[in-house]
């Protein structure tokens, strides 16, 4: 019987350069078993090869998570109910924007990757994926035996169509702030039944997670999609639509068809409730009205949280808030003023006070701990209100300035206006809260016409994203659409295209490392927390799977 | 009688066309626009762009008016901008959800709420007077979110009994409705027994107070019979006018409970339209709304002009 390491030297010989590189890292220790896993998952090596290389390693990971605490094997059969917020709008995968219809699309579409609770990517309706060499053309073999609720089978055709359809600003596309410079809407070709290759804009070495449960909008829906999906909940998920009841909730099917032995789901029907409000939903879960609740906050959901009736799931996320700063207008546009702000801001108080300690510390840049791109060994930025004090000094405003901040009222973020406006006097900066409801403080969500993009400083909410591509765009980009702080900049620029273009763990790590170093100089936003997903079970339930971004899978979930 | 009923009537018919204006154009001032508000704040403009013109929420406010109002005479309500579903599905459930809460709490608060009145006056000044009129009178001070959140703490999270949502499963029979809809009708209890229980109560001092009550009396009517046959048809005068205005504020103005609750109600209803920028929605709720109140107002009219000739009479001359 051959010896670990002559397996590995075996699996070493039919990798690719990219995944021995992989391989290299983990033997030499620059990586983590879970970072390996997961970096060779995105480069296209098979998870059980991959899992079997990480366990002959003994290097420890460098991020270590919550772990979910539910307990017991659940018993088959039954309805499982599940807690929703109503969804923003019609049910329609190309449209859906908001969680609790990205909760509902998934239960009975497929996406082509589940991007786990650890950020591994895992085949679904995909089978495999591999890139040319520099990642700017990607292929993926599709599952075959597939076959949508309808009896159709589903193809490569079905998924060219899907993303050729997400990518095109004809259809509303709500996936096109994402795929937008990635792919365009006829990127995608299926080359044969089970072949779809993907021809980028630009080369990208995390564009299995644009196609992945990350992108939540990219389940595989039929080529011939024309919308209605409320009337049908076409897919090829593992629960079919029993009865739609817009604004009150959804009886969905055990779907006895579905292609996937490891998933077959364990419950007779799966029952979602629609609440409005966070509190109302809450309450109703601790008063038994449903299982289990896809996602509640500190501030909305505390009875909960000290419910022993109730267990909570804690995923660590890059969910956060950002407080941005005009860096053109006086007199943000100093950065020594900038940094000064970040100085006077106590982030364990806000940790602490605000997220009751479910959250990790930011550090001025979105590449949050979860992240396995995240460079190590850039220092953590802490309060230090003397040095504050000499940098306004050293700008000219050592007598402190008054300023508006701009949020809206939703989840802690009034709060941590307050909390703001108080640290910062010690410096004598006046903070003057304006305090709208979100549709104001978005308004057309362009320059010109949205207090988020024209406020001189402001508190924007950002969700959970499976890699900082995005986060590092759009609001930092010099020609970013949510440049809230009006950064320009094109050291930074050129930062982020080399952090995307780059393949391997090693040169991501490297691009971030100046990333960081440069947002933690020039501060143009600060990032003081990234919180944590938060979801509640019943104590009778188990087997309930999620993740930080609201994808929710209950196949396995059921009354233990 | 007759001739009443008709001018009210028209009343009513150029009040309901001053309100759909004032609807349209109060709409008009809602911040965002229901493409940006489906699709979210950092969706690409383009997207929003596109899902406008798919949805006709980018055309001409006139042509939108048009389009609705001469919907509305047709007897159709359109298509809600954001559900893409007919007004009518959401609104006609809403209403006979807010309906089946309303009629549960009047039946509750009405009798219960004229009976504490009427002993109270009947007992003016004593401990069971002053019981009445200051607890009615506390319960109603406090706010209705206030009593939801104890009523759901104390009953279906602490003790495990009634439900802390007030929309029963799909195909429960009508006495689990109503076990479903109990404790939103109680909060309403709490909400109007003060308000219906001073009128009823002040409506009766003032008829106990009146001659032909001192003449009941002392023509040797039993206090029963006095009360039932002289009192109680003068004292209800200005208690019926406040429990048909509550008629309105119950099916429509509920929003607060109905959110509380996960009710589908009209309330509700009403506030995710605006939230949401669903004008068809929005403008046809209010209207609706609007219509509700003119009929009880109509409606208590008649009552009272039965119950006082002297209006009938004022009104005809």
């Amino acid at each position: 019987m051959a010896s670990p390491e002559e397996r590995v030297d075996a699996l070493r010989a039919q990798g690719t350069d990219h995944q021995n590189h992989l391989i290299d890292e983990l033997r030499f220790g620059k990586i983590g078993r879970r970072e390996f896993i997961r970096a060779a998952a995105i480069a296209g090596m098979a998870l059980p090869a991959a899992g079997f290389i990480a366990g002959c390693s003994t290097k420890r990971d460098s991020v270590t998570r919550p772990d979910a605490p539910q307990r017991g094997t659940p018993r088959p059969g039954g309805s499982f109910r599940v807690g929703l917020l109503v969804p923003a709008g019609a049910l329609d995968p190309v449209l859906v924007g908001d969680q609790s219809g990205l909760g509902v699309i998934g239960l009975s579409g497929d996406y082509l990757i589940w991007s786990d609770r650890t950020l591994t990517p895992r085949p679904r309706l995909a089978q495999s994926w591999s890139h040319n060499g520099d990642g700017s053309v990607w292929t993926f073999k599709i599952r075959e035996g597939v076959r949508f609720h309808d009896g159709t089978p589903m193809d490569a055709e079905d998924v060219a169509a899907t993303f050729n359809r997400l990518a095109d600003p004809d259809n509303g596309s709500n996936a096109l702030s994402a795929l937008s410079g990635v792919l365009t809407k006829d990127s995608a070709k299926a080359l044969d039944p089970t072949t779809v290759r993907f021809t980028l804009e630009a080369p990208n070495g995390n564009f299995p997670f644009l196609t992945s449960s990350d992108n939540y909008n990219a389940i595989i829906l039929p080529k011939n999609y024309d919308g209605n999906w409320d009337k049908t909940f076409i897919g090829t998920g593992p629960w079919t639509l029993g009865h739609y009841r817009p604004d009150e909730g959804i009886s969905l099917r055990a779907n006895k068809n579905y292609w996937d032995p490891a998933r077959q789901p364990l419950a007779d029907n799966v029952e979602v409730i629609f609440y409005t409000n966070e509190q109302g939903m809450v309450l109703a879960f601790q008063g038994g009205q449903v299982d289990f609740v896809q996602q509640f906050s500190v501030s909305g959901g505390r009875a909960a949280l000290t419910d022993s009736d109730v267990i909570t799931t804690e995923l660590r996320s890059a969910a956060h808030r950002q407080i941005h700063m005009r860096t053109d207008q006086k007199p943000l546009n100093d950065k020594r003023v900038r940094q000064a702000i970040a100085l006077l801001v106590n982030r364990k108080v806000l940790v602490d006070g605000l997220l009751a300690t479910k959250a990790d510390f930011g550090n001025d840049s979105p590449f949050a701990p979860v992240f396995s791109s995240t460079a190590p060994g850039v220092a953590q930025r802490d309060q230090d209100v003397r040095q504050a004090k000499q940098l306004l000094a050293a700008a000219g405003v050592a007598d402190g300035f008054s300023i508006q901040l701009d949020t809206w009222q939703g989840f802690e973020m009034p709060a941590l206006a307050q909390v703001l406006q108080q640290e910062l006097r010690a410096a004598n900066i006046h903070l003057n809260l304006s305090i709208t409801d979100s549709a104001s403080y978005y308004g057309e969500a362009v320059f010109g016409n949205s207090r988020w993009l024209d406020s001189t400083m402001g508190i924007t909410e950002y969700g959970h994203r499976g890699v900082p591509n995005v986060l590092l765009g759009a609001p930092l980009e010099s020609k970013g659409t949510w440049n809230a702080a009006h950064f320009k900049n094109k050291t930074y620029d050129a930062l982020v295209k080399d952090y995307v273009a780059a393949i391997d763990l090693d040169r991501q790590r490297a691009a971030a490392k100046k990333l960081q170093d440069l947002l933690l100089d020039e501060v143009p936003i600060l990032f003081t927390y990234f919180y944590y997903y938060l979801s509640g079970t019943k104590k009778n339930v188990g087997g309930v799977d999620l993740t930080a971004m609201g994808c929710i899978d209950v196949t396995r979930g059921g009354f233990v | 009688m007759r001739r009443f009923i008709v001018n009210r009537v028209l009343l009513s018919v150029i009040t309901l066309v001053i309100l759909s204006i004032i609807i349209f154009l109060g709409a008009q001032i809602l911040p965002g626009n229901v493409g940006r508000k489906i699709l979210g704040p950092l969706a690409d403009q383009k997207s929003v762009d596109a899902l406008n013109a798919k949805l006709g929420t980018n055309r001409s406010l006139i042509v939108q008016y048009w389009d609705w109002i001469s919907g509305v005479f047709r007897g159709h309500l359109g298509n809600s901008a954001v559900q893409q579903r007919p007004v009518s599905a959401i609104l006609g459930h809403a209403i006979v959800n807010s309906a089946k809460l309303a009629l549960l709490a009047f039946i509750i608060v009405v009798p219960l709420a004229v009976l504490g009145g009427v002993y109270a006056a009947l007992k003016e000044g004593t401990v069971r007077d002053r019981l009445i009129s200051l607890g009615g009178l506390s319960a109603t001070a406090i706010p209705d979110f206030v009593w939801a959140v104890v009523l759901i703490v104390i009953f279906p999270i602490g003790l495990g009994v009634f439900k802390p949502v007030a929309t029963a499963p799909p195909g429960s029979n009508f006495f689990e409705q109503i076990y479903y809809l109990l404790l939103p009708a109680i909060c309403l209890v709490f909400v109007l027994f003060g308000y219906i229980a001073r009128m009823a109560r002040a409506g009766t001092l003032e008829a106990l107070d009146a001659d032909y009550t001192r003449t009941a009396i002392l023509k040797g009517l039993s206090q029963r019979v006095m009360v039932r046959r002289h009192v109680l048809r003068n004292a209800l005068l200005p208690t019926i006018a406040v429990v048909a205005t509550q008629l309105g504020y119950l099916m429509g103005g509920l929003v607060v409970i109905e959110v509380i609750f996960t009710y589908n109600g009209l309330g509700k209803a009403l506030f995710e339209a605006a939230q949401k920028s669903d004008l068809p929605v929005l403008e046809s709720g209010v209207l609706i709304v609007g219509i509700v109140y003119l009929a009880a107002t109509l409606i208590a009219d008649i009552l009272y002009s039965v119950l006082n000739p002297r209006v009938r009479v004022g009104s005809a001359s």
